[in-house]
């Protein structure tokens, strides 16, 4: 009897839409996240929250052929003292961002979070080329990713963040090497390079 | 710790003392060295299968490729296996956590986790000694063959339930599940008698077989956030605890005290030192800082190049970023510079935590001081952003 009875509650919880369950395509344009918007150049398609359980409140994953082969994640507002992704498992020790990090701080952060993402032990999640970019008015970050993952392709891939009003917004591309990483790299970057607060104005990327 | 687990241990220890006894003086290899299995169909499938996975394991990018510390490695296990140092291939993987592993068909993986935590050749060899005796006594293929049988009573409980009942509650299934992780904690007990026998017939220092152990429980008490276990009837090992008491009885009647406490050889702080900035840089993307403060007090007593055993106490206060570790991180990046072999990035982290405090010709000075050492750095443009801003 139990089992009917959660079983009616699931399917009453996806017929109310609290849970999406199919891709839903993103079309060219601009987009809103929690404060912060970006502009894609191709269209995209959003993974649906229930096969994205890692993600906060308001993240999404994007991808074009999949996210094994490839994904862009958007994380928006992240506050001080909370972790970028979120897990189940009270001891994975999941790092959390602080509202006065440095680059390098930011950094670190990113490689410790996707490590604990692909599974502690499963993964080496590298980062190089930490470089300065301009988000809309705000200053932040671009830097390069290498992610080894057991029983998977090796990624490449680009992170991008800034710091605004207490809160982090980043953005996070990996692509399959060579293949997806070359077909995707720079529609990704293009939309990491377009994140801005929303309401802002993009100006060109300058130091 | 609980207050149950003193009375779990000692009734442990009493129930299975004189089996442990009479047990690691009668174990003995299963297969001769060579073994190939012919007829067993079962056996066959099985050695197919981690054939293939040995293969697609051959390609991973997690495999650490240096050959000095494989070279390591492949000696210790040629020294332990004896006559079977020909049956195994060594893989040494790119994970922080510390274990070992072995197939039917001789593959065995080291995880570089066990390489930080051992504090001698000789726990390194312990380890091995336990994953060559689940080879040698055919551990792989009792599991596989425990598993069918126990799954097939399993599945004919549920279906005479379900008959019974009318309920399907999968409870025959759990039982079986159950009964092979117990059965998998009896191998592990029969793997380590025959590793300490193993290890002390190469001339390594039987006591390192529950030293090694004794370094797990030490790290796990120093963690800051503690691994969530699994029920007492869902481990496939024994407990640490149990494990380091029995193997210290055991090989403190059977071979005498220890000589002296276990210290590093040379060999092993050649390899820690010619591989320290990746195996402790996987180490701190764990953000299990109370466990990496352990290992770096136990590096420190080691002897592990100075230099780097302080920058990591600093990238570790640095990123722990509790109060006061802002200082212990200055404090431990400026000793580091000071013993005179400091990475490069120990004068990059130091200026960006000056920038942090407002010192910024302070930060401007190790920035500049770490472009002239690296000046390929990756970061450089970050660098220069700051140097000019």
């Amino acid at each position: 009897m139990i089992y009917r009875i959660a079983l009616l509650v699931a399917l009453a919880v996806l017929a109310s839409g609290c849970v999406a369950t199919n891709y839903t395509l993103v079309a060219p344009g601009a987009r809103a996240f929690e404060g912060m918007q970006v502009s894609a150049t191709s269209g995209w398609n959003q993974a649906p929250s229930m096969n994205t359980p890692s993600m906060q409140k308001g993240a999404v994953l994007w991808t074009h052929d999949g996210p094994l082969l490839d994904q862009l994640i958007i994380i928006p507002g992240v506050a001080d003292g909370e972790p970028l992704m979120k897990s189940s498992n009270k001891s994975a020790a999941m790092p959390v961002f602080k509202k006065d990090m440095l680059p390098n701080e930011i950094e670190e952060l990113t490689e410790s979070t996707f490590v604990k993402y692909f599974g502690e032990g499963n993964a080496v999640v590298t980062t190089k080329n930490l470089r300065p970019q301009r988000y809309g008015e705000n200053r932040g970050v671009m830097f390069d990713v290498d992610a080894t993952v057991s029983d998977s392709p090796k990624y490449r891939g680009t992170a991008g963040a800034f710091v605004a009003n207490d809160k982090l917004y980043m953005l996070f591309f990996l692509g399959a090497v060579p293949h997806y990483y070359d077909k995707h790299s720079a529609a990704a970057t293009s939309v990491i390079q377009s994140a801005m607060l929303t309401g802002g104005s993009n100006v060109p990327v300058s130091k | 710790m609980s207050q149950t687990r003193p009375v779990v241990l000692l009734a442990y220890l009493l129930a299975c003392w004189p089996v442990f006894g009479a047990e690691s003086e009668t174990l003995e290899h299963r297969i001769p060295p060579g073994y190939e299995p012919i007829e067993a169909e079962d056996e066959l499938g099985l050695w197919m299968e981690m054939r293939e996975y040995e293969q697609a394991l051959k390609q991973s990018a997690l495999l650490v490729r240096d050959p000095d510390v494989n070279d390591y490695l492949q000696e210790i296990v040629c020294r332990v296996a004896a006559g079977y140092c020909n049956d195994f291939r060594v893989y040494l993987i790119r994970n922080p956590d510390f274990n070992a592993s072995m197939t039917a068909t001789g593959m065995m993986q080291v995880w570089t986790g066990l390489i930080v935590r051992a504090n001698s050749t000789d726990e390194i060899a312990a380890v091995i000694g336990h994953e060559i005796s689940h080879y040698t006594l055919l551990h792989s293929l009792a599991t596989l063959r425990a598993l069918k049988k126990k799954l097939a009573t399993g599945t004919f409980v549920d279906i005479a339930l379900i008959l019974a009942t009318g309920y399907g509650t999968g409870l025959g299934q759990t039982m079986a599940a159950l009964s092979v992780m117990s059965f998998s904690r009896e191998q592990e007990t029969e793997a380590d008698l025959l590793g300490v026998r193993l290890l002390a017939e190469a001339a390594y220092d039987p006591h390192a077989s529950y030293g090694i152990w004794q370094k797990i429980i030490a790290e796990e008490e120093a963690a800051e956030v503690k691994r969530e276990k699994p029920g007492a009837f869902g481990k496939t090992h024994p407990d640490a605890k149990l494990r380091a008491a029995y193997l210290k009885e055991l090989v403190t009647a059977r071979y005498g005290p220890p000589d002296a406490e276990a210290v590093a050889d040379q060999r092993l702080l050649s390899v820690l030192n010619n591989n320290y900035m990746l195996l402790m840089e996987d180490q701190l993307d764990t953000n299990r800082y109370g466990r990496t403060k352990e290992l770096l007090e136990r590096h420190a007593a080691l002897g592990v190049e100075p230099s780097l055993v302080r920058y990591f106490y600093g990238e570790m206060f640095r990123q722990r970023g509790k109060d006061g570790d802002r200082d212990l991180a200055k404090s431990a990046y400026l000793h580091s510079i000071e013993l005179g072999n400091a990475p490069a990035k120990a004068y990059s982290n130091l200026g960006y935590l000056y920038l942090k405090e407002g010192e910024i010709e302070s930060a401007k000075t190790h920035f500049a001081k770490y472009l002239e050492i690296d000046p390929d750095a990756s970061d450089r443009e970050m660098i220069e952003f700051y140097l000019e801003d």
